[in-house]
């Protein structure tokens, strides 16, 4: 009789376990869902349509490998040796007529940075690191990772900066020098694109809450 | 069109025309081509008025007596349609059909109302009423403008899962999103509906919505102020779904709640179940500059919507399930949305759920928003 009762209970339990707990789909909440049904994906869709117009190089930085824009074809005035055919300490003082002069370097404090912290005046092809080793104008943001590491971490997993195309892959994303100007990097206040008007009247006449 | 599609079929002779019309090198929609026979295609008023009953009332003409009241199969669903079918016929159809001046064009428009007022519902349909469906919204817009709008029906693709993050620490509170929404989903212009808000709130006092200000005019980032905006979440348990009562919005494979414009009767259920203003409600017929209308259009997103229905973001699924990011992602100056595929484990907005401190809105509600947001 009390093998019974206990078979009973155990059959009840068993019971309420796999029907009570039973969501729509089979999962609790959307984390569930996500690890339940994660798989790489390998759709028909993919932004290599959206991307052919953009002229990408390839990159892998740790673990990361993606595209992002080519930049020498976009600076105007590249190759810099055209007119930098010396070095920039011998081209100072003379009568030659002045360039650059709509750059103000508004980055950092003057203690930190100036013109050589990036640009190297011996080779005005390409950019300087901290330790003067050169680098391709094409991955500059190798440049702003030596101080912005915490930025740098975001935007190699994604967190930071703005894709070029789409969701789908290959993933572009832009980098640093697409939204920064590497002179002056941060965003200007401005006035928002647009104000609702009706909104305004509503809530004037106190048709909204 | 398919064969044995679940309503009623009127049919004008039209389908003859267009075969006919094919053959013929004229490539003029209306007016006469001298190697058509006209006089077949068109139904005198009396056989007209015969097909028109028929397809309303069908086999019930037949019965005699008691049987036509007490022997008929009805619910109130096809009831209220048969109605509708005998005031369409009424009103417009045979107007257009007894009328002699009525050229071809405005037969194909009532042809198409007649099968436009008697489709399913989408959710229920194969793709080849899906096809059906927006061909004949293509060719109505062709008819009534003569403009072409190209509109696709794309279903889910496999494995895709949209979730989109939002960083409050990088919205500037430009709103270049919101007018990019409104371009693209081709929203009323007239009342200025808007998808997406943006709260601006004071620093140090945390999310309070309520005195939170979403129609601020001046420079932006304002001292002391940040910035986070809100839309349609997509929730995978979304309430506004359970409430509504026609079934007229469903959560699609990908994750995008989308509703049928068409089935929707605006009761205004979903409106009130959400809680977090994802919804709106067309109040007044709404009204796009014809040359602002994006032509680009899905079924179930920026098409053009009509009087008293309810729309919301869909995270532009005209856009996204063709592989692009949804208009406020691409416009964002600042870069704080990321959209991507929750399921691809490579993706952006993965790494995002992974690696910073994510949190959702009304959490406790179980709704399961798939709209994230984080800090730097």
């Amino acid at each position: 009789m009390k093998n019974r009762t206990l078979i009973y209970y155990v059959v009840l339990l068993l019971g309420i376990s796999l029907f009570s707990c039973k969501e729509k789909d089979g999962y609790h909440s959307i984390s569930d869902k996500i690890e339940g049904e994660s798989r790489p994906y390998h759709g028909n869709l993919s932004s290599e349509d959206l991307l052919m117009d953009t002229e990408l190089i390839q990159i892998t930085e740790g673990e990361f490998t993606f595209l992002i824009p080519e930049r020498k074809g976009q600076i105007k005035s590249f190759a810099c040796i055209e007119c930098h055919s010396k070095p920039v300490s011998q081209m100072k003082g003379t009568t030659a007529q002045k360039a650059h002069w709509d750059i103000t370097l508004n980055h950092a404090n003057s203690d930190a940075m100036d013109c050589a912290t990036c640009h190297n005046g011996e080779d005005m092809n390409s950019l300087n690191t901290l330790t003067g080793k050169n680098i391709d104008f094409n991955l500059s943001y190798k440049l702003c990772a030596q101080c912005h590491s915490s930025q740098f971490e975001d935007w190699k997993g994604g967190a930071h900066g703005k894709k070029v195309a789409g969701w789908a892959p290959p993933r572009a994303s832009n980098t640093c020098v697409n939204c920064h100007n590497p002179h002056s990097p941060s965003f200007e206040t401005r006035w928002p694109v647009q104000y609702n008007t009706q909104k305004g009247i509503e809530r004037k006449e106190g048709l909204d809450h | 069109m398919s064969e044995n599609k679940k309503w009623y079929s009127l049919d004008l002779g039209l389908n003859k025309t267009k075969k006919s019309s094919g053959t013929c090198g004229c490539g003029n929609a209306e007016g006469s081509c001298s190697s058509t026979p006209k006089k077949e295609e068109e139904l005198s008023p009396d056989e007209f008025y015969e097909a028109a009953i028929n397809a309303s009332i069908g086999e019930e003409r037949h019965k005699d007596g008691f049987d036509q009241v007490f022997d008929v199969k009805m619910d109130r669903r096809s009831a209220f349609r048969k109605l509708t079918a005998s005031l369409l016929i009424g009103a417009g159809a045979v107007s257009t059909s007894c009328s002699v001046t009525t050229g071809d064009k405005s037969k194909e428009k009532a042809q198409i109302d007649w099968e436009e007022q008697f489709k399913g519902n989408y959710k229920l349909m194969t793709d080849e009423e899906k096809q059906g469906t927006i061909e004949r919204l293509m060719r109505s817009y062709e008819l009534r403008t003569d403009k072409n709008i190209s509109m696709t029906a794309e279903n889910a693709a496999e494995d895709v899962l949209f979730g989109y993050a939002f960083n409050i620490s990088k919205c500037q509170g430009y709103m270049n999103c919101v007018s990019a929404c409104v371009e693209e989903n081709n929203q009323d212009r007239n009342s200025e509906m808007q998808y997406i808000r943006i709260h601006e709130m004071k620093d140090g006092e945390g999310f309070k919505f309520d005195k939170a200000d979403d129609n601020y005019y001046h420079e932006v980032p304002a001292e002391g102020h940040f910035y986070m905006g809100t839309q349609c979440f997509h929730c995978d348990n979304p309430p506004c779904v359970e409430v509504c009562p026609v079934q007229a919005t469903w959560k699609e494979e990908d994750g995008l709640v989308v509703i049928d414009y068409d089935w929707c009767v605006g009761c205004r259920y979903c409106m009130a179940a959400c809680p977090y203003d994802g919804r709106r409600f067309n109040w007044s017929k709404p009204e796009v500059p014809e040359n602002e209308v994006n032509k680009n259009q899905h079924y179930l997103g920026n098409r053009m919507r009509k009087k008293g229905v309810m729309e919301k973001c869909t995270f532009c699924v005209q856009r996204t399930r063709k592989g692009k990011n949804p208009a406020c992602v691409e416009a964002c100056p600042t870069g704080a949305r990321i959209f991507g595929n929750l399921l691809d484990p490579k993706s952006t907005i993965r790494w995002v759920l992974e690696n910073k401190k994510v949190f959702r809105l009304k959490e406790d509600l179980g709704t399961e928003p798939k709209f994230w947001y984080f800090m730097d």
